[in-house]
């Protein structure tokens, strides 16, 4: 808590203000592209022949008090008895979800599709910054923070005597990427493109579990 | 789960079968999820063009998020197992989301305003 910096207005009018900009409209354009990129795909209808089944059992689930036991055991039965249930899978055929995933091509082309458009334009983004904007003190932050944080916000700059709470060029950049996802939900509609990112992180690291979604 | 658990939350079941449904209980949710991003946006403008700083700036959050928590509570008319699995559902969800978006134009605001 040395004297206070001040800070040229240059920087705001240069730096503050067209990184922000940048970065918002960076984020439209992305998702644009990504929406271009898409390709549309028929399902399968034996696959939504399948969801369809699964979603009548959980209404059945659902509503099994409603119903007279006796009716309700029936259609347990039609869908579970181990002959010609609509549910029952025989042993061995039942295929997981990933490897089911990874043996279909064009799965894993739209994976890659989504992370080179979620990839590039933030290394480009990043190496824009670096270049134009490495070294400046663009912004304070108006909460006071301790010395760990130095290394977080003040990235680019090696001064140790700088108060904390200043932020570099860089750091600010950070700040934009991570505080303006909420930004684009609300510009951009539910399906942009950070939805689709954590979907993927979903879908490759468990199941699918659309409950999950919303609540990240 | 949408179970039947829930149904003795009701004292008449004028509901058919379902007790929940799943696709109105997710455009619930996110209902709740926009109107907490945008109030956090809001209120890290507010929070900055009146220069709050440290502590009082956080209490700001906070207490908005509190009201934004009672008008959904009464958009709701206080019977919150109609729309919601939970309370906590109603008050806590979005909150850390909210507060990344608070915090960036919260600085945004204040630097313009007071610091350069």
């Amino acid at each position: 808590m040395a004297e206070d910096l001040v800070l040229d207005t240059a920087i705001r009018d240069w730096v503050l203000i067209p990184l922000s900009v940048v970065m918002v409209l960076i984020g439209i354009l992305r998702h644009f592209v990504s929406k271009l990129m898409r390709s549309s795909q028929v399902p399968d209808p034996k696959i939504v022949k399948e969801g369809q089944v699964i979603v009548r059992a959980r209404n059945l689930r659902a509503g099994a008090n409603f119903i007279p036991p006796k009716a309700f055991r029936a259609r347990r039965v039609y869908f579970s008895n181990e002959e010609n249930g609509l549910l029952f899978v025989p042993k061995g055929q039942a295929q997981n979800a990933q490897a089911q995933m990874f043996s279909d091509p064009n799965m894993a082309m739209d994976m890659m599709k989504k992370n080179l458009s979620m990839i590039i334009p933030q290394t480009l983004t990043f190496a824009w910054v670096n270049f134009f904007f490495s070294g400046f003190v663009a912004a304070k932050i108006p909460f006071p923070l301790t010395q760990r944080f130095r290394s977080m916000l003040q990235n680019g700059i090696d001064l140790s005597t700088v108060d904390v709470s200043y932020v570099s060029s860089r750091s600010w950049y950070f700040l934009n990427l991570f505080g303006l996802r909420g930004l684009f939900s609300l510009i951009l509609g539910e399906e942009n493109a950070t939805d689709d990112t954590q979907r993927m992180m979903q879908m490759s690291g468990f199941g699918f579990d659309p409950s999950k979604i919303l609540c990240l | 789960m949408a179970g039947h658990t829930e149904s003795g939350a009701y004292d008449k079941s004028t509901n058919d079968l379902q007790t929940t449904n799943a696709e109105n209980l997710q455009s619930n949710m996110k209902v709740i999820y926009y109107s907490r991003t945008f109030l956090s946006i809001i209120a890290g403008v507010t929070a900055g063009i009146f220069g709050f700083t440290s502590v009082t700036g956080f209490i700001f959050y906070f207490l908005i998020m509190t009201i934004t928590s009672i008008g959904l509570l009464s958009k709701t008319k206080f019977t919150v197992y109609s729309y919601f699995e939970s309370w906590n559902q109603l008050v806590l969800d979005g909150f850390l989301g909210g507060l990344m978006s608070f915090v960036l134009f919260w600085t945004f605001a204040y630097d313009i305003v007071h610091i350069f």
